[in-house]
């Protein structure tokens, strides 16, 4: 069955300063739906590959096509990708002088034009979603690590995003607090939200993606099924990797 | 315990002789030069009564009235200078930032005093100025290219993990800066804008060189018709003081304070 990849990466390459290729020709296309998770040594470009699909890093050469939107400079489509693309980050980045409601509903209030009244009910909403309706009219630091995520994520989706990116959203925390966060993610997996996810998480990646994309060196080394991977990886570089690791 | 104490006690008491033996040596040259002390024809430049008996301001009062006028309206356009020049110094335009640049390079190397000169005796005749305004405009010039630097400050202090999420939920630069950026700022900014405005008031001083009536010209011109130099200077500096140690000493408590939740 042919579907339409709803991101489409072709020749995506990044030069930083000092022309160091974190990315290199790197080609690939996700469908709708699916759960991606992107796994690879440290520097291996992950984090630059998911900051160059919403345009928070300016690419050096290639294509990208988000949901029929090509990423490019007109202000229009980068807004498109921009509010269609939602971002949870490892340091969380909730803004520290907003409560949580605040936080989920500024975008919304800002962005989307969406009036006080229902802005509130859909944080409320996201909040019970993520599991933390009671924290509502907490400020960002009187919450735990695992509780800030919630509320990125919480923020992240208020957006209604057609793409969730999720860099390494679990490394910042104590181990105890990394479930519940995995947790809601694998939710969303469930409820069928295309998502990419850099992971250093095994056992998220086996049980909850469909794909493994392994990147080492600024490339995409393999790019298989997830069971397959864990159990058969193809490349010497991916078996390495996952001896160090497991 | 006692030995400190008593330590304490002969600091206050060597402090009092010195402040005492000083006020003593000043007023002792001053009869030597033939000064007369009038502080009794003092009161009236601070406040006084009018031909109907009721109590009005003197000239003294009225000057603070112009000097704390112009500080004022002055500290309010440093400040939306400082933030605008701050902004276009952080901006990707390379015309905004050259711009910022240059203002920034040519404010502060050169002395206020020749920027209030400028101003009254070049741009007001051109644009019609009043002297109110030159005043004003020069003062918060100046002002603003300090003040964008404290701003800066601020603003490049704020994680750039903070950029990346307003990005990323599609909030425009505009709002970026509104809601997420400069709230954030004001722990760091305030307690040096509020130095800022103590120096903004000190600054203003120089104005009364192109004839507004400010403290500092009420000082001279009650000076020129009555030759009560000595008083009047001393009541001058000592109004200054009244108004700047309270905002010094706000300041200081404000540092302690700003923090959101808990
Ligand atoms: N802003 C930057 N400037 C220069 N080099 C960078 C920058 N960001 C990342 N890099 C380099 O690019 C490479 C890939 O980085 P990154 O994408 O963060 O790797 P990963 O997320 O896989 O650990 C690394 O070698 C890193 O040092
Ligand atoms: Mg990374």
């Amino acid at each position: 069955m042919e579907t339409n990849p709803i991101i489409t990466v072709s020749g995506l390459t990044k030069i930083f300063d000092g022309g160091f290729a974190a990315l290199n020709n790197v080609s690939v296309t996700v469908d709708k739906g699916e759960v991606v998770s992107i796994i690879g040594p440290s520097g291996a470009g992950k984090s630059t590959f998911l900051r160059c699909l919403n345009g928070l890093e300016e690419r050096d050469r290639g294509q990208i096509i988000i949901d029929g939107v090509p990423l490019d400079h007109n202000r229009k489509h980068r807004l498109e990708i921009r509010t269609e693309v939602g971002m949870v980050f490892q340091s969380f980045n909730l803004f520290p002088h907003m409560k949580v409601r605040d936080n989920i509903t500024l975008a919304l209030r800002r962005v989307k034009k969406i009036d006080p009244p229902r802005c509130r009910a859909i944080a409320d909403e996201l909040l019970e979603k993520v599991g933390i309706p009671e924290k509502a009219d907490s400020f960002p630091q009187n919450l735990s690590g695992g509780q800030q995520q919630r509320v990125a994520i919480a923020r992240a989706l208020a957006m209604n995003p057609k793409i969730m990116l999720f860099d390494e959203a679990t490394s910042a925390l104590d181990p105890e607090m990394i479930s519940e966060v995995l947790d809601v993610m694998k939710n969303l997996a469930t409820e069928g939200m295309t998502m990419l996810v850099v992971t250093h998480e095994m056992g998220f990646a086996r049980e909850v993606s469909n794909r493994i994309l392994f990147m080492d060196n600024g490339e995409i080394v393999e790019d298989c099924d997830a069971e397959r991977f864990f159990s058969n990886p193809e490349e010497s570089r991916s078996r390495q990797f996952l001896s160090k690791i497991l | 315990m006692k030995l400190v104490r008593k330590n304490t006690v002969f600091q206050i008491l060597l402090f009092a002789v010195l402040m005492v033996g000083l006020g003593g040596l000043f007023y002792y040259n001053s009869v030597n030069l033939g000064y007369r002390w009038q502080w009794y024809r003092i009161p009236r430049y601070i406040i006084s009564r009018n031909s109907g008996g009721s109590l009005v301001p003197g000239a003294l009062v009225k000057g603070l009235g112009m000097t704390l006028l112009i500080s004022f309206i002055s500290l309010i356009f440093a400040t939306i200078i400082g933030l605008l020049t701050a902004i276009l110094r952080l901006s990707s335009s390379f015309a905004g930032r050259m711009m910022a640049k240059v203002y920034l390079e040519l404010v502060r190397n050169t002395p206020l005093l020749i920027q209030i000169l400028f101003t009254y005796f070049v741009l007001a005749p051109l644009f019609g100025m009043s002297p109110f305004l030159s005043a004003v405009i020069s003062l918060s010039l100046f002002e603003g290219a300090y003040t964008s630097e404290i701003i800066r400050g601020g603003i490049l202090a704020v994680p750039q993990g903070q950029w990346e999420s307003a990005y990323s939920l599609g909030l425009s630069t505009v709002d970026t800066y509104r809601f997420c950026i400069i709230p954030q700022t004001f722990r760091q900014i305030l307690p040096p804008l509020a130095s800022q405005s103590v120096s903004l008031i000190k600054d203003s001083a120089l104005v009364s060189t192109i004839a507004i009536y400010d403290l500092t010209m009420a000082g001279q011109d009650i000076i020129s018709k009555t030759f009560l130099t000595f008083e009047i200077w001393f009541v001058v500096a000592l109004v200054y003081l009244a108004v700047t140690i309270p905002i010094s000493v706000l300041i200081r408590s404000m540092e302690k304070r700003i923090s959101y939740g808990n």
